[in-house]
């Protein structure tokens, strides 16, 4: 139990964080119940994938700046498809797109050998045009039952249905891959490359196989966009550096090797939270941003402080 | 001891009296998804202004950031949880955000989309009537031509309503006077140095011509002309600030601005206590319509020089008050401060 707890300790922290200001929020507004959380967790879902997909990459040691214009490319691609394809098709294709979208960064990045921080900022500018080739202004239709898959909530009242999609999803893709000798290859790699290589471990292959898990975790994200706004957006949204932030926060190191998926995503709703509290209190939204890199600066500074604290004693 | 148990007492008689009995105490949202642009700027401080002088507002929370439609979704969403009782918004398409529009008015909320509108039902849209612009703008011109003489034709970016709008009143007018022509048609794409590069390109060609007219990329039009040298022809532009002082400024320059007052926002919110207080329009768009300054007489002159303020943003549209609709002073606007400030 104790082992449980000292090894999750930055995950469960977070938890608790979200929890208090779950509290405040009641606090401030009463009123705020069920249909505050179906909001909550549908404006975490686009930035719970992207930051699931981002997680993996930095894992495996790298990151992917192109997280924001591959969900773009996969939102307008939906939106232009399924009127003609039906939803079920045009799903299959926008997951299947986004996976070799991320493979496409990966192996780029393997071959080339260039850092992955210059071959995923010139994707970003790539996938963004693609976005705008298949879509120049925002439109296009998705299926109706996509858009009622995140409305509302789902099994009893106040379990929102897109926090549900987010926990199935991400698990259903993280859980396996973890455990399997895969998973095992991507944190090997993020530890060290080097020494993973001469463990035998395929360092290329792992590479790209996490650049298109992350390409798979932004088609979500595309497709979550799509099922919010009913359309196709050609411009990429703010997902980007949310995404980076989350992961931060959400415990996993930067350069690789450790964390999960579970403390990023519990981070993302943080963020939410945070811009719904500073909402309700009125905040001038000049204001509002500064407010939000503050908290999440000072979350990452206390946490590195109490887990150093910890692991001295 | 007692003084303070009686002050306090009186305050909380006061307090439990006071409002209510004279005036409601609405709290209004504003949604907006651009931010540091002058137009939408202006059109957020009018929002503030207008919140302050209205007697029934008592809290205006404003969520102004750059986002995509989700990102509007979730601020129109965090308002509807704050409990507001009228949202304002600048959409930032109009079918995307219908799942939380509806949700407010299910919910008993106002909504008001000023600038564009939306497709959701039930929700009132206030916007500046865009083909009356161009159709102000243009009679304008062509009568200023005599009735007959070579027009260029600058518009802003195709496909857009705006645009589209404005084009169909432009050719209102222009079927007006059958003795003006279209020489040359192009899109600026609402860019500076795109529209100021086609108009250098177009008097290169030598082609001549009497007129233009601008969908509000003006200033570098006069720049164009006086930097190459080329006699100045009237031109039509919006009312934003460099353009309007070159209407004052510019030697042997006659033109014409047409506004198109980002104070919009400041109507929206007016419309929006209108409709709380049981006074809904019978129509659920309602547009603004927009006025013409002109430089060629001196009481145009004297409304153009009244309506200049060295203090206000050069990025901003001149027309900060839209007569009818706001009820703020130019300098409450410029203070842009709200009800809670």
């Amino acid at each position: 139990m104790t082992g449980f707890i000292q090894r999750n300790a930055w995950t469960l922290g977070l938890l608790v964080l979200f929890l208090i200001l779950l509290g405040t929020t009641k606090s401030m507004q009463p009123d705020f119940g069920v249909s505050g959380l179906e909001s909550l967790a549908r404006a975490a879902l686009p930035f719970a994938f992207a930051t699931a997909g981002m997680a993996v990459v930095v894992i495996v040691g790298g990151i992917d700046l192109s997280v924001a214009s591959m969900m773009a490319v996969c939102s307008v691609t939906a939106a232009v498809l399924m009127p003609s394809v039906g939803g079920v098709a045009g799903v299959l294709v926008v997951l299947a797109l986004g996976a070799a979208m991320g493979a496409i960064n990966g192996g780029l990045i393997v071959v080339t050998k260039v850092p992955d921080i210059v071959v995923t900022l010139a994707m970003l500018f790539v996938w963004e045009g693609f976005a705008l080739l298949i879509l120049s202004t925002p439109g296009g239709r998705v299926a109706d039952w996509l858009q009622a898959s995140t409305q509302g909530s789902a099994i009893f009242s106040g379990l929102p249905k897109a926090l549900v999609v987010i926990a199935f999803i991400s698990a259903a893709i993280w859980i396996p891959i973890q455990r399997s000798k895969l998973g095992l290859s991507i944190y090997a790699t993020g530890s060290d490359e080097s020494a993973a290589f001469r463990s035998g471990v395929p360092v290329g292959r792992t590479r790209v196989a996490a650049y298109s898990i992350c390409g798979l975790f932004c088609a979500f994200g595309g497709l979550s966009l799509a099922s919010l706004t009913g359309i196709g957006e050609p411009v990429p949204g703010p997902y980007l550096m949310a995404s980076v932030a989350a992961v931060v926060l959400g415990g996993v190191v930067l350069g690789g090797g450790r964390g999960g998926l579970l403390g990023p995503i519990i981070a993302v709703f943080v963020l939410r939270i945070i811009r719904t509290i500073l909402t309700f209190a009125g905040v001038d939204p000049n204001v509002t941003t500064i407010i939000e890199g503050t908290v999440m600066v000072g979350v990452v500074m206390l946490a590195t402080i109490v887990t150093y604290q910890g692991a001295r004693t | 001891m007692r003084k303070l148990t009686l002050a306090a007492a009186t305050l909380a008689l006061g307090g439990a009296f006071a409002p209510g009995a004279f005036a409601a105490e609405y709290t209004i949202g504003v949604s907006n998804t651009v931010q540091g642009n002058g137009w939408r700027e202006q059109m957020i401080c009018a929002m503030r202004a207008q919140a302050l002088v209205e007697p029934d507002v008592s809290r205006l929370i404003v969520a102004h950031r750059n986002t995509d439609s989700a990102g509007q979704l979730e601020d129109l969403n965090n308002l509807i949880a704050a409990g507001v009782d009228a949202i304002v918004l600048n959409p930032s398409n109009p079918d995307a955000l219908n799942s939380a529009i509806n949700d407010a008015i299910a919910k008993g909320i106002v909504v008001v989309a000023v600038d564009a509108g939306v497709s959701a039902e039930g929700a009132y849209i206030l916007s500046n009537n865009q083909e009356e612009y161009a159709y102000l703008g243009a009679k304008w011109l062509f009568e200023k031509l005599g009735g007959s003489g070579d027009v260029v034709y600058m518009r802003g970016i195709a496909g857009v309503s705006a645009d589209t709008d404005r084009d169909n009143g432009f050719k209102r007018a222009l079927a007006e006077f059958p003795g003006i022509n279209v020489a040359h048609e192009v899109f600026t794409g609402w860019q500076q140095d795109q529209g100021k590069q086609q108009i250098f390109d177009f008097l290169a060609t030598g082609i001549p011509f009497d007129g233009v007219w601008t969908s509000g990329i003006d200033n570098v039009i006069v720049d164009a002309f006086v930097e190459s040298g080329a006699p100045l022809v009237p031109i039509v532009g919006a009312d934003n600030a460099g353009f309007v002082q070159y209407l004052t400024t510019v030697d042997g320059f006659e033109g014409a601005a047409v506004t198109n007052p980002g104070s919009v926002g400041g109507a929206g919110v007016a419309l929006a206590v209108d409709i709380l207080n049981g006074n809904a329009p019978n129509a659920t768009t309602v547009l603004v319509d927009p006025v013409l300054w002109e430089n060629a007489t001196a009481e145009g002159r004297a409304v153009i020089e009244s309506a200049q303020n060295p203090n206000l943003d050069p990025e901003w549209p001149v027309s900060v008050t839209i007569p009818g609709w706001t009820d703020y002073s130019m300098e409450q606007v410029i203070a842009c401060e709200g009800p809670d400030a």
